[in-house]
């Protein structure tokens, strides 16, 4: 099999000092989008949980359709190889109960760890308040590691990804994906009018 | 003049690109959530060796004594940097928090540390946050992305009632 070029750093294309001075760019602009779509902003992003403007779901489920469209223009081109993409594993229960504490953190606070950061270069004295707070967190984690270790790695299943479980190939994912994502969108517009809350 | 927020479909699909080609780069997506434990970490050990111990903190150290010397920290400073100059060339800047009008501003505080120790520690069991494990994981078909997804939202759906004050200004225009 020939050696592909992408991507470009796993591949040896891009010295490490490259790759970090790429990562501050990239941040820059992620940064810069996150403020010019309103995710800088705590209230902006408790409005979702209030159906009163669905901007953060709409985001993120269109980014994903994006970034997913893109792999597999480049996978069915020949271009990449997706398993050479950093894929997180999965956990299940502690994802479950990480997810379920993280959901109440975030209507609490009404920021998540990177829209806090693009919070903060706002002036958003709120999001600086969340950061400290982030550090405490933190740091109870560290201490009560022991305690926690062997439910942090319960449910392992790997890299698992949703053609693992369902069946089918990459593109079985990518239709699953999109389908979830539109769906969720629709859902959740539907629920805005019933609720007769939103503002658009 | 204060300029309006993107549409949010086409700040999607820009930010879906930027997630493509970051992936496309570096082979890696964004994150944040690690940037913290890391520079949390590092003062630890920094004020303290005996922190090299704690199997948590340790494993940041095995290949390195510097755990800042990490791809998502630096992009971290950027998105710093990005929403700084994105808010000031959109007249955006401004230091105040962000509430419903009439909220208590000390209350808010505490809400905002509060949910912020509570999201770091779910961040650590999640493996990365919003970014690190929901955009990145959901953009290469993880399964574990949508069970952390679907039990952020159901959570938050859930808890919102008890901070609609701190959101929504019931008394105001809107109602």
């Amino acid at each position: 099999m020939e050696t592909l070029l992408l991507p470009l750093y796993k591949n040896g294309f891009l010295t490490p000092e490259a790759n970090f001075f790429f990562a501050i760019v990239m941040g820059f602009v992620f940064g810069f989008v996150l403020e010019r779509t309103g995710f800088t902003r705590s209230q902006h992003i408790a409005d979702s949980f209030y159906f009163r403007n669905l901007a953060v779901p709409k985001i993120m489920g269109v980014t994903t359709i994006t970034a997913t469209t893109w792999f597999i223009l480049f996978a069915y081109m020949g271009w990449i190889d997706l398993d050479a993409l950093y894929t997180p594993a999965t956990f299940i229960w502690p994802y479950l109960a990480g997810g379920l504490l993280f959901g109440l953190g975030m209507v609490m606070s009404g920021y998540c760890p990177g829209t806090a950061v693009a919070g903060l270069g706002t002036g958003k004295s709120d999001a600086l308040v969340f950061l400290i707070g982030i550090f405490g967190g933190m740091y109870i984690y560290f201490v009560l590691y022991d305690k926690i270790e062997a439910f942090a790695s319960s449910g392992s299943l790997g890299v698992y990804k949703l053609q693992d479980l369902f069946g089918g190939n990459q593109y079985t994912s990518y239709i699953l994906t999109v389908a979830l994502e539109v769906g969720i969108i629709l859902f959740l517009m539907t629920l805005q009018k019933l609720t007769n809350k939103g503002e658009k | 003049m204060k300029k309006n927020y993107w549409n949010p479909y086409f700040g999607g699909v820009i930010l879906g690109t930027m997630l493509f080609l970051t992936f496309l780069i570096a082979s890696q997506g964004f994150g944040a959530s690690g940037t913290f434990s890391r520079l949390t970490a590092q003062f630890l050990v920094d004020s303290d060796k005996s922190w090299l111990n704690n199997g948590y903190v340790g494993h940041y150290f095995k290949h390195s004594n510097n755990a800042l010397l990490n791809w998502t920290v630096l992009e971290t400073i950027g998105i710093f940097f990005g929403g700084f100059v994105s808010a000031l060339l959109a007249g955006r800047f401004s230091i105040k928090p962000d509430k419903a009008e009439g909220y208590s501003t000390l209350k808010r505080f505490f809400w905002a540390l509060v949910g912020g120790a509570i999201v770091a520690f779910s961040t650590r069991l999640t493996r990365g946050c919003t970014s690190g494990q929901g955009l990145d994981g959901m953009a290469t078909f993880s399964v574990g992305a949508w069970i952390f997804m679907f039990s952020v939202f159901a959570a938050g759906l859930i808890m919102s009632p008890f901070f609609r004050r701190q959101w929504v200004d019931d008394a105001g225009k809107d109602k």
